[in-house]
């Protein structure tokens, strides 16, 4: 992605370092426990259907809400409480980067696109650095959000600003 | 048609002026000098970004000078915020969920270490 994909997907860019074995830290992005026992978001947990760490190979999970709280908010807007996502190892360098595609093509009115999360691990002596660089704008989970009612949120914020603007 | 704020940032050109910008307010010639632009294209590109709210331009009798504004930073900033916070959160869950891996490793090698001993 060059510099202007990135400013107009809006790139994220986090940064963890954890006292840990970066086998283990590798095995919860690659494993089916490890996967399942972090994902979320917060008041969802995911049940992993296909997990191939290899290039190409598929990452296949249900997103299901797991508090009361959330499965009330999300048949209070219609939304399903559980929904698959299909997503693929594109890139994969053992204990050193992965790269999981998002196929996005469940937005009514919306050309499918893919939205990438790259990973970069780096072992510095006893600590294991994580940089999680994703497409914030054109992410499932931002997709997800939009349709499921953020959007008249960030209406609202838009028109805060706008008026900001104009003073 | 007035671009979005994404839009307006995602031309390097205009990208060039606004990091020109964060040095002051400036006349369109010393952003010509220090963004390296033509002249004609600056002039384009600061009207866009003025459209979009990115600069605010104060005329001095025949002079303009341009400046940066506050707000679309705040709306990019805005846009993110949810998305980083959705991140930082799961991010803290895989802190969690590493400690309790390293663990179960460490118990299950010190078990094994036991037996063989």
């Amino acid at each position: 992605m060059n510099a202007q994909e990135k400013a107009q997907r809006g790139t994220l860019v986090i940064e963890r370092s954890y006292r840990a074995n970066i086998g283990d830290v590798w095995d919860l992005w690659t494993t089916k426990d490890g996967f399942e026992s972090w994902w979320g978001p917060q008041g969802f947990r995911v049940e992993v259907s296909e997990l191939n760490a290899r290039v190409g190979g598929a990452l296949c999970y249900e997103m299901i809400a797991d508090t009361p709280e959330m499965i009330a908010a999300m048949k209070q807007m219609g939304a399903p409480v559980s929904h698959p996502t299909n997503s693929r190892f594109t890139e994969l360098e053992p204990r050193e980067r992965l790269v999981i595609t998002n196929v996005i093509d469940f937005i009514p009115g919306v050309t499918p696109y893919e939205s990438q999360i790259a990973v970069d691990f780096k072992v510095q002596g006893p600590q294991v650095r994580m940089v999680v660089t994703l497409d914030a704008l054109h992410s499932d989970q931002m997709s997800q959000m939009q349709r499921e009612g953020f959007t008249s949120q960030l209406t609202k914020l838009d028109a805060r600003f706008g008026s900001a603007a104009q003073t | 048609m007035q671009l979005d704020v994404f839009q307006a940032l995602a031309d390097p050109t205009r990208r060039r002026i606004v990091e020109t910008l964060l040095l002051g307010e400036q006349q369109v010639a010393d952003v010509v000098a220090k963004a390296g632009i033509h002249q004609s294209g600056v002039s384009r590109h600061l009207r866009i970004l003025h459209d979009c709210g990115f600069v605010s331009m104060r005329p001095d009798g025949q002079r303009r000078f341009y400046a940066l504004r506050p707000a679309p930073f705040r709306q990019l900033d805005g846009w993110l915020t949810p998305y980083r916070e959705l991140w930082e959160a799961r991010l803290d869950r895989f802190g969690a969920a590493l400690e309790e891996r390293s663990k179960q490793r460490r118990a299950k090698e010190a078990k094994e270490g036991k037996k063989r001993s």
